[in-house]
């Protein structure tokens, strides 16, 4: 795209050099840490030196946050699969069907993703207070489907506007119902996007902070986020090998997820919010 | 008009079926998301409180309680500050980052895939990190400035009033770039390379090529992040939360974080509500340009 002048190599280096480091020496410090001893925490070389795996067996064999950690899983598989059925269903029948007030569900879905989820937290705390379910997993589950749901349904739905809508009249033609089109003809076709909207979801689910922190008043249910800031947030002294091994703990489940499935992930972020 | 549904085999029309198939994310809107907002404005002229059962209408008392708070403005400005920074700083490193890695070079690929593990990982961890890296005592940036020769005390970073908020920024932006490039480097792709070759021709230099050429063509997709990138930074809360808990003195109490300890620590939602709903007024405004930039891209 750009001349490959002398003033553009030079351009390509420095950038490459100075935000390569900007963006890979913070994760490596992290991983470096983890992996010191105790005794060394504090030195400043750079791999080169004794590294251990004892900092992060403690974590791994910590059983407070191993239980966090199962229920983060739960929380965020729980509310990847419900936002992946909401929104894939949302998404073709916005993609599909006419009816009257479409335009307007469209657009506010849309707008979901404007509001500011402090303050929308205040009321869910009291419903949730009210229903009985704060501190269950529930209270989670249901708040972090609408993280998904203007970015799933429009994803989805431009997956649905790009399948021929001549396939589902011959199926009806072939006598298939409205269930049997969509099961067997439209979601399989829309799979990559699905599966896209289904990381999405978790991601946002077992990243989030703010809503794991207040509406799950149990500690033994508590989420891997909330639980590490409320492990090691305004503790005397900090034991940052364990700090950085936990951190290590919570990134590796969706970083893996992430580097496997990496290719459906950027493709339904920016479909999503580029596309009409 | 679709009109392939319109025959009654189900038993349902079309529409039906399309309505049916909304109601489970209507629902879950109109739970999670606008009966709370309704909720929460109405709070806002009560005096509403998570500790007494009892609530009275008190009118605009929380506007004025709020607006005369000398906090308040403080909240807002710091809030701006943290906006601006954590939207221009990545932004611009990532469209940087984006130019480099759209040179096909050997592991240019890996790279990219490598830069977003930063964006993907838990905002607790990236907090814990930079906490950590600006460590007054034993940070590595003390250090390595130190060993420089640069400083010859270690400084608390995150401990005082002049540095805390830049620091959260440096975390955002790290945080953040990853996200910036990936939409920018699809934007980038996004330009047909006859016009910037044609550009080429005409004689033109890769900075007017860029500003000229490369940028009006990738505009939509150049706008929409901004602003995205500005309602998230407006709504974000988890990196000056586990760095800094809105500390010292405040200097790094952004509305979001002004919300939640208002609502959560001090228990006076009416208040919470109050700051939430002017806040919110200030994300409409954003919003609206943002639906308008979608609606446009159609």
């Amino acid at each position: 795209m750009f001349l490959k002048t002398k003033g553009f190599k030079t351009f390509f280096w420095i950038s490459l050099i100075l935000i390569g480091f900007f963006v890979f020496f913070p994760l490596l410090w992290m991983i470096n840490t983890a992996l010191k001893p105790s005794a060394e925490t504090f030195s400043s070389y750079f791999f080169i030196g004794p590294l251990t795996f004892s900092n992060i067996w403690h974590i791994l064999t910590d059983a407070t946050i191993m239980n966090y950690l199962k229920n983060s899983l739960i929380v965020s598989f729980g509310s990847s699969f419900a936002a992946t059925v909401v929104c894939t269903f949302a998404g073709y029948s916005f993609s599909k069907f006419r009816y009257r007030g479409r335009k307007f569900f469209m657009g506010m879905f849309m707008m979901s993703q404007a509001f500011p989820q402090a303050i929308l937290l205040l009321a869910i705390y009291s419903l949730m207070n009210r229903l009985g379910l704060l501190g269950s997993y529930w209270a989670l589950l249901i708040s972090y489907v609408v993280f998904t749901l203007p970015v799933g349904t429009w994803t989805l739905k431009s997956y649905f506007d790009q399948i021929p809508d001549s396939l589902i009249e011959s199926a009806k033609v072939d006598g298939a119902g409205h269930w049997r089109i969509m099961t067997r003809i439209m979601f399989p076709m829309a799979v990559p996007g699905v599966i896209s909207i289904a990381i999405y979801g978790f991601v946002w689910s077992w990243n989030d902070l703010l809503y794991s922190m207040t509406l799950i008043t149990d500690t033994a249910k508590r989420t891997l986020a909330s639980g590490l800031v409320m492990t090691y947030l305004g503790e005397a002294s900090t034991n940052w090998g364990y700090m950085m091994a936990a951190s290590l703990v919570a990134a590796i489940p969706v970083s893996i997820i992430f580097v496997f499935l990496q290719r459906y992930f950027i493709q339904g972020l920016t479909s999503g919010a580029v596309k009409g | 008009m679709n009109k392939l549904f319109k025959k009654k085999e189900d038993g349902l029309t079309d529409s039906q079926v399309g309505f049916l198939l909304i109601l489970p994310g209507l629902t879950v809107f109109i739970a999670i998301i606008l009966y709370p907002f309704i909720d929460a404005i109405l709070t806002s002229f009560t005096d509403r409180s998570l500790i007494y059962p009892t609530m009275h209408w008190v009118g605009l008392k929380n506007y004025v309680k709020v607006l005369s708070d000398p906090y308040f403005a403080k909240t807002v400005l710091t809030t701006m500050l943290f906006v601006i920074g954590s939207t221009v700083l990545p932004y611009v490193l990532g469209m940087i980052w984006a130019i480099v890695l759209n040179e096909k070079f050997r592991g240019s690929e890996f790279l990219r895939g490598v830069t977003l593990v930063d964006w993907i990982i838990p905002g607790t961890a990236i907090g814990f990190l930079w906490s950590w890296i600006f460590n007054g005592q034993y940070g590595i940036l003390n250090n390595f400035l130190l060993k420089l020769g640069v400083i010859q005390a270690g400084i608390p970073w995150l401990g005082q009033n002049g540095t805390a908020l830049l620091c959260v920024i440096i975390a955002r932006t790290w945080q953040m770039l990853p996200w910036y490039m990936a939409f920018l480097l699809g934007g980038l792709q996004s330009v047909p390379l006859d016009q910037v070759e044609a550009a080429h021709i005409d004689g033109a230099g890769n900075w007017r090529t860029f500003w000229r050429v490369v940028l009006p063509n990738m505009k939509q997709t150049a706008i929409l992040v901004f602003v995205l990138g500005i309602i998230g930074n407006l709504q974000h809360f988890d990196l000056p939360w586990t760095m800094t808990q809105g500390g010292p003195a405040r200097a790094t109490t952004t509305l979001s974080i002004e919300v939640f300890t208002t609502a959560f620590k001090n228990w006076d939602m009416g208040k919470a509500a109050t700051v939430g709903t002017i806040w919110a007024v200030l994300l409409a405004f954003f919003s609206f340009i943002y639906l308008k930039q979608i609606r446009d891209a159609k």
